[in-house]
């Protein structure tokens, strides 16, 4: 009988091999962000899974104290930590979305090879 | 264990951060703060290196942060200070626009977190800040080469980040902590630690821009603006290289491993900086190549950082007055308040005594052994030919101010040199002037290769983005092929 943690870590896994392929095989810059934003996806959603290894309760705590028993919470730890790496990792993208948007207007197909050629004396994308 | 100053250095770590957004709102105090956040950091570098401390802070609780600032962290702190002040002075004369100056504090701030954190999610963020704070630097003038090279400083590096943020997750799944030394525990099954090592080193060594994972390095450094080019080689590179020389401390079974890393980053650095006929790229190239020798010994890997940083930051600002090609170096003549600085970079990272980099050398050939010290000494001989190279330009009677930020730079590298210096023994000394002569005449012949060649000695191309990402995957694979092998035994 599999485990469904088992199970739900090798897709996440899987997921992640995936986003990291497509950074790397794909040609287009967009796809490129793209992709990396699967990885991250991945990477959080692991988070989320290994937080509710104890249980799926919100681990937020009334003020009466519930008679619960205590392996029914998810663990608040991993989730805090992914709180910050969902927020660090949705900036990142928006950082690489504007800088993706100014290149575009030197190749529309933000096709990678066209910038390797890029020298200093290249023309700036104007600034409007 | 001293008594702790908590919320002294609580406030230290902040202030930096503090300082930024109060010059976002009041840019007139912008330069004031700056100025200050670089040296109030550099005071607690160096009292640190006096040996005061350790102090170790645990904030909420033992899964919470955890920051040590100890003698490993010291020599990074230090270093970052100074770098940032010699930053600052030498652009004093110019008018420096508001948004820098945030960015170079903010950057500040998290080079100080990424030193001093000891558990692996801190960490996690101050990189990330380190990494964003560098890529808006790189983007200061909105060229549209910085903005491919910027782009792919970021994809890489938040490529990185993610299969390190994979490591904590499979750390905390199995060990229940984010403390480094939780890796140390013999608990933790050979497997999960193999996995979850050559995930975080990955991520580390890709950030010090060491090796096959460090092929960003040399074009990133070298396009960026000459002051900020100074920040990235000087210190944002040493946001890797203290968590890996703690990781190598923790755990002595990396070393070998580390040190087969090094000594190959040694010499793929040197070899692309003896073909190169740019200076910034020639300087970035030699990054690569000494960030290698860091990783070699935790031991004195920090003060190797130090004697490197303060020499590269300073030969980097030097490269925004003096002209980047090569091939004219020999024609045109440098004013003497250009050279002296120069001078003194340049022989510091050759090792030349009584510099800094001599005694940083010196403890380095002293620990290793065996077939390592005689990679190391060819990694050496390469360099002083890539520094002998700079060294020999005609000079010109000075004219007008020095530039302080560099001369400041320049005369701590003699400064320092000279504190340290009890007299070595003899062989010592013969043996690096043996070196040091051995690289000019390798830099005399492969001058008489250069003029007979085409321009450019013929190396294969690695810096695509396409290089890039496949150096990155490579390394990942080879770390855990390796570290699932056990690690490597040699040399004992």
């Amino acid at each position: 009988m599999l485990d469904p943690f088992r199970l739900l870590e090798a897709l996440l896994l899987i997921t992640l091999l995936a986003g990291l392929l497509g950074l790397i095989s794909r040609r287009n810059l967009f796809l490129k962000a793209l992709a990396m934003d699967v990885t991250g996806t991945a990477v959080v959603a692991l988070f989320v899974l290994v937080a509710a290894r104890s249980g799926l309760r919100t681990p937020i705590l009334p003020a009466p104290l519930l008679d619960d028993a205590p392996e029914a919470w998810a663990d608040p730890i991993p989730q805090a930590v992914i709180l910050t790496a969902i927020v660090i990792g949705l900036s990142i993208q928006a950082l690489l979305l504007v800088v993706i948007t100014r290149l575009a207007r030197l190749d529309p197909l933000l096709d990678t090879a066209s910038f390797e050629q890029l020298s200093g004396a290249a023309v700036a994308p104007s600034h409007d | 264990m001293t008594e702790n100053p908590s919320a002294l250095l609580i406030a230290w770590l902040l202030a930096p951060l503090l300082a930024a957004f109060s010059a976002a709102l009041l840019p007139s105090l912008a330069r004031p703060l700056a100025l200050l956040s670089a040296l109030v950091t550099a005071a607690l570098g160096l009292a640190l290196t006096a040996g005061l401390g350790p102090w170790s802070l645990e904030l909420i609780g033992p899964l919470g942060v955890l920051l040590q600032f100890d003698e490993a962290a010291a020599p990074f702190v230090l270093l970052n200070g100074l770098v940032v002040l010699a930053v600052l002075l030498d652009g004093w004369r110019q008018s420096v626009p508001g948004p820098f100056l945030v960015l170079v504090m903010v950057l500040l701030a998290g080079l100080n977190s990424a030193f001093v954190a000891v558990d692996l999610v801190s960490l996690y963020v101050a990189l990330e800040v380190v990494g964003v704070a560098a890529f808006l630097l790189v983007l200061r003038q909105r060229s549209a080469l910085q903005l491919w090279i910027a782009l792919r400083y970021l994809l890489v590096a938040n490529g990185v980040m993610t299969l390190y943020l994979l490591g904590v997750a499979l750390l905390y799944l199995r060990s229940g902590s984010f403390r480094l030394q939780a890796l140390a525990d013999p608990g933790l099954g050979s497997g999960t630690r193999a996995v979850v090592l050559a995930l975080l080193l990955v991520g580390l060594l890709t950030k010090a821009g060491v090796f096959a994972s460090g092929l960003w390095l040399p074009r990133t450094h070298a396009e960026s603006p000459a002051e900020v080019s100074a920040l990235l080689s000087g210190v944002v590179v040493a946001a890797g290289l203290c968590p890996l020389l703690r990781l190598s401390e923790a755990l002595p079974m990396l070393q070998p491993l580390l040190l087969l890393i090094g000594l190959a980053s040694a010499l793929l650095g040197v070899f692309y900086a003896l073909a190169e006929s740019d200076l910034k790229r020639l300087l970035a190239w030699s990054t690569v190549s000494q960030v290698g020798l860091v990783i070699l010994d935790p031991a004195v890997g920090g003060m190797y950082a130090l004697a490197h940083g303060l020499a590269k930051a300073g030969l980097f600002l030097l490269a925004g007055r003096v002209g980047r090609d090569l091939n004219r170096w020999t024609v045109s003549s440098l004013p003497l308040q250009q050279a002296l600085p120069l001078w003194c970079g340049a022989l510091s990272i050759a090792g030349a005594p009584p510099l800094l980099g001599f005694w940083a050398k010196e403890g380095l050939s002293r620990n290793l052994s065996g077939p390592a010290s005689s990679v190391l000494l060819v990694a050496m001989v390469g360099t002083a030919a890539v520094y002998a190279r700079l060294c020999l330009r005609p000079l010109a009677l000075p004219s007008g101010w020095p530039p302080l930020g560099t001369v400041l730079l320049a005369l701590l590298l003699l400064g320092s040199g000279l504190l340290l210096a009890p007299l070595p023994p003899q062989g010592s000394i013969f043996k690096t002037l043996g070196v040091l002569a051995a690289g000019v005449a390798l830099q005399q012949m492969l001058e008489l290769v250069r003029r007979f060649e085409s321009p450019q000695l013929k190396l294969p191309q690695l810096e695509r983005l396409d290089d890039l990402l496949g150096g990155m995957a490579v390394m990942a694979a080879l770390l855990m092929g390796l570290l699932l092998q056990g690690g490597l035994q040699w040399p004992a």
